[in-house]
């Protein structure tokens, strides 16, 4: 991947660059402390975008795979039923993009768009998508508390699913890589330079010391789905993760690799109804509830166990290529009940590992 | 990223409603086709067991499986209501429109049943996905071994399909069993669970080389499939159709899934060796 370097001061020019070739860019901004979001530049915030932040809690997937998005309109006349398919098709930049999302983005595509049926409507978001990522590159702004991206292999730095990677090098200088044809398209403007080794040898020696700067580092996958995918979690330890959620439905709503949704038709006036799609959540209640009130999925451990038996099974990781967990921890920051993926990976690790009954014992 | 598609898969094409019949309490049956003919030409080629998702504009989708078998001239679907699209779907009337997407979901395997005897087990409205099966058999009856069928319901007017089941029992090595729990004053027939008619005197129930299909409510399927394999059936041998709480049809929404299949596109059909790998109530 052809990689060139760029002055600091000259980084959100490249915000500039996709404005003016017809892009509707969204950044990330910061107001105080954890409070950072994403929003669309405008000339009159573009001076305000940032590159060092917290990840926003809200994810970017929701320009892509939008929280209430219009699928059709349905019309009435005379007897006769018309109905609109209503599309979107943007041409969206996301300029800050961390790599975790970025790799919710990547298991999206192949969820949407991989098996029998191709979603149009993501499909046609995604078409024009424009994905600028920028690598978590300082240790205090950049990675929080709940990051375990080392874990997921998702980041500090992501390898693929970005069309311009972006990475502050410190002296002054970030490096730029080109993820896609678009992407090193944008390599024509003056502003970039060609990159020497030992640009190369800095981003290599931030990149190791950021890693170690993770204060989540012990979210061991491996047992989890391992555990999982044979089936030798105890029901136990599901009632036990069960009882800690508080069924608000927050870690669905904030996970990059989220993909449940609701439809529901509603009327929009004069006569019309129109046909949306809503994020639904598997911790809530009415997930599983048919007409006449059969609900397969009782206790809500049933709900907590099909969560993580579907973000880490093994078929599931076979089939999309990658755990539905991309490691941002955003379900740590809003569960109340600390069952977020770390915590879930580890209980699950620990009681069905049995780690007591295997300590040696000394007698 | 690979080509777009052409289709829209949330899409439904508008339909008409031709002609509405009333079955049993709270239960019609509703025959209707697609106002395009090329929708319909296409729609042909759907496999009994399969289902379409059902659109009343203004109120919602819902899935509802296909008793119609492709050999029949017929597109209708059968439906109880239960929830505020059945019930609106039950104020229609003929001429009215609807919209329809489909066939989705596996179908049952009836080719690669050549050759066997085929027993069907339905309890009450269970037996709605399976009048496409049974319809299928019997108009390929060379194809098949011997076919017995096994219908219950609570009360003899809550017997389903009662014409068709007529028509079958007058097929050469088709045989045909009704009961209900309660029986009522003009009933002659058998009184008990459905499982009671298998050892019956009279009943020539198939076992060798047998496939049974079983649909109904839970606990008749718990107490069928008990039986079937003390007979000597292999969980491989029953086969049924789930249902699930749907909302796209196509393996996207997440609501159906369970184990390590959705519903939807994995299914609907699958035999027992597949649902006891589920886990999770039937």
């Amino acid at each position: 991947m052809k990689a060139r370097i760029l002055d600091s001061v000259d980084v959100l020019k490249i915000v500039d660059l996709l404005s003016e070739q017809g892009y509707e860019v969204v950044a990330p901004f910061h107001r105080e402390g954890q409070d950072s979001y994403f929003d669309v530049v405008t000339p009159a915030n573009r001076h305000a975008v940032r590159i060092h932040l917290p990840n926003p809690l809200y994810p970017p997937k929701r320009f892509i795979f939008p929280h209430i998005e219009r699928l059709m309109t349905f019309r009435q006349v005379n007897g006769d039923l018309q109905i609109q398919a209503t599309h979107e098709e943007p041409r969206r930049a996301i300029f800050g993009i961390r790599s975790c999302d970025l790799a919710g983005i990547g298991h999206l595509d192949r969820y949407f768009l991989g098996r029998e049926f191709r979603d149009t409507y993501y499909e046609k978001r995604r078409r024009h998508a424009l994905l600028i990522n920028v690598v978590c590159s300082d240790p205090q702004r950049d990675v929080g508390d709940d990051c375990f991206c080392v874990c997921a292999d998702t980041g500090p730095a992501a390898r693929e699913h970005f069309d311009l990677q972006l990475m502050d090098l410190g002296r002054g200088e970030f490096m730029a890589v080109a993820g896609s044809p678009a992407g090193q398209a944008l390599f024509q403007s003056p502003i970039f330079r060609k990159a020497k080794p030992a640009h190369v040898e800095r981003r290599r020696a931030i990149l190791a010391e950021v890693r170690k700067r993770f204060k989540t580092h012990t979210s061991w996958f491996s047992a989890a789905v391992r555990y999982l995918s044979q089936d030798k979690v105890t029901e136990r330890t599901w009632e036990e993760i069960g009882n800690r959620c508080m069924e608000c439905g927050g870690c669905t709503y904030v996970c990059p690799a989220c993909t449940c949704f609701t439809v529901s038709d509603r009327p929009i006036g004069d006569g019309q109804t129109e046909r949306v799609r809503i994020w639904d959540s598997c911790a809530l209640a009415g997930f599983t509830r048919m007409a006449g009130g059969f609900n397969p999925r009782r206790a809500v451990h049933d709900r907590r166990n099909r969560r993580f038996f579907r973000k880490l099974a093994h078929y599931f990781v076979q089939r999309e290529l990658s755990m539905a967990c991309v490691g941002c921890g955003r379900c740590v920051t809003v569960c109340h009940g600390n069952i977020g993926m770390p915590s879930v990976v580890e209980m699950l690790r620990r009681t069905t590992a049995g780690v007591q009954e295997h300590e040696p014992a000394i007698r | 990223m690979n080509p777009p598609s052409a289709e829209n898969i949330y899409l439904p094409r508008v339909a008409v409603l031709d002609r509405v019949e009333d079955n049993i309490p709270d239960v019609k049956t509703f025959y209707w086709r697609f106002e395009n003919p090329a929708d319909q030409r296409a729609f042909r080629g759907f496999h009994p067991g399969q289902f379409v998702q059902v659109t009343i504009a203004g109120v919602g989708e819902f899935p509802a499986s296909l008793p119609p078998s492709p050999t029949e001239d017929q597109i209708f679907f059968t439906i109880r209501q239960v929830g505020g699209c059945t019930a609106a779907l039950h104020r229609l009337r003929p001429g009215d429109k609807i919209a329809v997407r489909g066939p989705y979901g596996n179908g049952f395997p009836m080719e690669q049943y050549q050759g066997k005897n085929l027993v069907f087990v339905a309890g009450g409205i269970g037996l709605i996905p399976l009048r496409s099966c049974i319809v299928y058999a019997i108009a390929h009856r060379s194809n098949y071994g011997r076919i017995a069928i096994f219908h219950g319901a609570k009360t003899p007017k809550e017997l389903m399909y009662r014409d068709v089941l007529a028509a079958c029992q007058q097929t050469p090595g088709v045989e045909c069993h009704l009961t209900v729990d309660r029986g009522d004053n003009g009933w002659e027939g058998n009184v008990g669970v459905v499982s009671s008619l298998f050892k019956k005197p009279g009943v020539a129930m198939p076992v060798e080389n047998t496939v049974a299909f079983v649909c109904g409510p839970p606990v008749m399927f718990r107490f069928v499939i008990r039986d079937l394999l003390a007979m000597g059936l292999t969980e491989r041998d029953i086969i049924s159709t789930l249902e699930r709480y749907m909302k796209c049809g196509v393996g996207k929404c997440g609501h159906c899934c369970i184990g390590v299949a959705y519903i939807c596109v994995d299914g609907p059909v699958f035999t027992y060796e597949q649902i006891k790998r589920l886990g999770e109530d039937i």
